[in-house]
């Protein structure tokens, strides 16, 4: 039983970093309606920045956050205004822009194989730092402090950004858009610009997600795609555009993942994540928390 | 209709384009065709295992460049050898599609990879049924050599010699350190070449007198492995063996050392395990740990000083194992066309069938000579067991088993200490 309980713990602590992890995917999605396929090689690109920051200042990791935010605010917010807008400028009378997929899927391929140019296949991780390896330790359970701070930072993230979508002026515009971008536009947003806000603010929670995972996991070019397949099982379980169902949907699959091993092969617990999946899409295809009726 | 026509004549230039680039890539090498031996290497150059593709590559450049800038291959007219290089990710697919394109398109005359055993496998069916040749350095699944194929060459021992000597390890410590050694767990990777040795250590723990404790595949795409540790934490295994990719292998490396998890002995079998940036990313943690390798650096062969230091000025890092597998792979290879005296891919299998190399720069394998058997595997393929530790140089690998092989001065921790 107590096994059970400290499998559960460690579920919902890892369950919601992977929702951390989807959490940008799903943000952009409700704006864009846009499938950002780069997503996982924008977290990759975020683990770096998170790495590169804490290895060559030697702050404390999540220290970095004030660094790595930020910059990745900027990296998402030009890729979409430099290379993603034109395309859906062009596609602009089409409601989901098919060649914006494809693009993003270029920007994946590209960022992964640059990164792989410039740092080289090398598996990288902290070493030294304050986080590595700490555990708490109570009543037999082991839990990890670096997951346990990251089950923080989540929750921490997502009721920010939920405030920022409610009460501020942007927020409001970027909901507004995300409802309906004609009628927005009438309004008198600019939406080209709300979708690199939108952008920005993806790639600042994947940086966010990336300074949470560098503590305790490695960084190498390829990483992103580890996270990137489980982000969208995620954020499709919890609703495509929602960002409390990214999280629920991140500790549903960090659950499976923890407790199921313990009665089966860890393998099986994948094919259990997939079949749930299939189960959600049969039975309720806008995911545990998405609209059902789409704008 | 203006704008089909538009339309036409954009395509019609990118056609002539496209066609103009095709000659000028395809004149070169028609002209030298008889000055160019073309070797197709596919191995894992990006994805999760591009560490391991990319020494390899740095290996095979490094025998290539010695061979080429030795005169190449004097029977055919000092023909140099050129290198393909074609990416895996470790898709065993992408391997399929790209030896069929090195085969039809690049017109290889040789073939080399793939590193990831479920790559291999697929791939030789490909070079068979062309009758390329194909050499494979590293992939150890005991599959790949029987299939009956004639064109296949593994340089590398296959795992049912990796598992046994892994087990005949464990019986010699324990009998040199009076350890007692029961219980058993094996955690592996979910690919061919995880399943492959799982099989093999059950028969072995079977006959040896184990317990099997924890039978525990996992999937090498995890993202968090704390479950299949708590896993072990709980079986309490005193032998853990493990068969990890890089990145798994630094994962549970490091989840392992969290939860405090000290079985008497952690065995891992090459892989992840003896990638170079494994040793950097897991550091501490990985003190202690033992590995199965077929070459390490103390190797006692006089050639070797000089071959780590030429390899690191090259590569950056130390020479692993399969590096020195895929380095020996292209001297073998230009030992087998040397005598060919031919391009004729029957011709190359022949000479490679008939290979009994024991001199030149191969020689850096810990082992006096290559020969292949008749399934096409290196008879004399050799393995020893290594331990991470300090002696005062900052973690390295020592070599302590065989015991004939052991580094000079070093004494092996077994059981690790529990502390």
């Amino acid at each position: 039983m107590l096994y059970v309980l400290e499998d559960a713990i460690n579920g919902i602590l890892i369950g919601s970093i992977y929702g951390l992890t989807a959490m940008g995917l799903t943000v952009i999605f409700g704006v864009l309606k846009v499938i950002n396929f780069a997503h996982g090689s924008m977290l990759m690109v975020g683990m770096y920045v998170a790495y590169w920051a804490v290895t060559l200042s030697g702050i404390h990791p999540y220290l970095a956050l004030v660094i790595v935010a930020p910059v990745m605010y900027l990296f998402g917010y030009y890729l979409q205004d430099i290379i993603i807008k034109p395309i859906f400028k062009a596609e602009k009378d089409v409601r989901e822009p098919i060649t914006v997929i494809i693009v993003t899927t270029g920007v994946w391929y590209v960022l992964d194989n640059l990164s792989l140019l410039v740092f080289g296949p090398q598996y990288r991780s902290l070493q030294d730092n304050p986080l590595r390896g700490k555990m708490f330790e109570f009543g037999g359970m082991m839990l990890s402090v670096p997951k346990f701070w990251g089950f923080v930072i989540a929750l921490v993230t997502a009721a920010g950004v939920y405030f920022f979508f409610q009460k501020t002026r942007m927020g409001r515009a970027i909901r507004a858009t995300s409802l309906d971008r004609e009628s927005a536009s009438l309004m008198g947003i600019n939406q080209y610009r709300i979708y690199n806000v939108a952008f920005g603010i993806g790639a600042a929670i994947s940086g966010i997600a990336g300074a949470v995972l560098v503590p305790f996991n490695n960084v190498y070019p390829s990483v992103g795609v580890l996270f990137d397949i489980k982000g969208f099982i995620i954020v499709v379980l919890g609703g495509l555009g929602s960002l409390w169902g990214a999280l629920l949907g991140g500790i549903i699959v960090g659950l499976i993942e923890s407790i199921g091993p313990q009665f089966m092969a860890a393998t099986w617990t994948e094919a259990i994540v997939y079949a749930l999946f299939l189960v959600v899409l049969f039975v309720k295809p806008s995911g545990l928390f998405g609209e059902k009726y789409d704008w | 209709m203006k704008k089909n026509m538009a339309l036409g004549k954009r395509i019609l230039v990118f056609v002539a384009v496209f066609a103009l680039l095709g000659m000028l890539a395809g004149a070169p090498a028609s002209f030298a065709a008889d000055k160019v031996v073309k070797v197709g290497n596919i191995e894992p150059l990006s994805g999760p295992s591009a560490s391991v593709g990319q020494q390899g590559k740095c290996a095979r450049d490094l025998a290539v460049e010695e061979i080429n800038a030795a005169g190449g291959i004097k029977s055919l007219g000092g023909a140099k050898i050129e290198m393909v290089y074609a990416d895996s990710e470790s898709k065993p697919e992408k391997g399929v599609a790209e030896a069929e394109r090195l085969i039809n398109t690049e017109k290889v005359n040789v073939l080399t990879g793939c590193w990831n055993s479920a790559v291999t496998y697929p791939t030789t069916a490909v070079a068979e049924r062309y009758g390329i040749p194909f050499v494979v350095p590293v992939s150890v699944a005991d599959k790949i050599t029987e299939q009956g194929f004639k064109t296949v060459f593994r340089i590398a021992a296959k795992d049912g010699w990796w598992t046994r000597d892994q087990f005949a390890f464990l019986k010699d410590m324990a009998k040199e350190t009076n350890t007692k050694l029961e219980t058993v767990a094996f955690v592996y990777e979910n690919g061919d070449w995880g399943k492959g040795f799982a099989e093999q250590w059950k028969k072995l723990a079977e006959k040896e007198g184990f317990k099997v404790v924890l039978d525990e595949p996992y999937p090498s795409t995890a993202t968090d492995l704390s479950p299949v540790v708590q896993k072990i934490k709980r079986a309490n295994p005193d032998v853990l063996l493990l068969v990890s990719n890089a990145a798994d292998a630094i994962l549970l490396t490091n989840t392992l050392a969290e939860y405090k998890v000290k079985p008497k002995a952690i065995v891992g079998s090459g892989g992840g395990h003896a990638d170079p940036s494994f040793l950097k990313a897991a550091a501490k943690n990985a003190q202690y740990v033992f590995d199965i390798v077929e070459w390490e650096t103390d190797v006692g062969k006089p050639m070797v000083p000089a071959f780590n230091e030429k390899f690191k000025t090259k590569c950056g890092y130390n020479p692993a194992g399969e590096s020195v597998d895929a380095y020996v792979a292209m001297y073998v290879l230009a030992d087998a066309l040397e005598r060919a005296a031919s391009l004729d891919p029957k011709a190359i299998r022949d000479a490679l069938a008939a290979t009994k190399l024991s001199s030149g720069p191969a020689m850096v394998a810990s082992y006096d000579a290559i020969e292949f058997d008749a399934t096409g595997q290196n008879k004399n393929a050799a393995l020893c067991i290594v331990q991470i530790n300090d002696m005062g140089k900052g973690l390295e690998r020592l070599t302590v088993w065989p015991k004939s092989a052991r580094h000079a001065g070093y004494t092996p921790v077994f059981p690790a200490p529990q502390q």
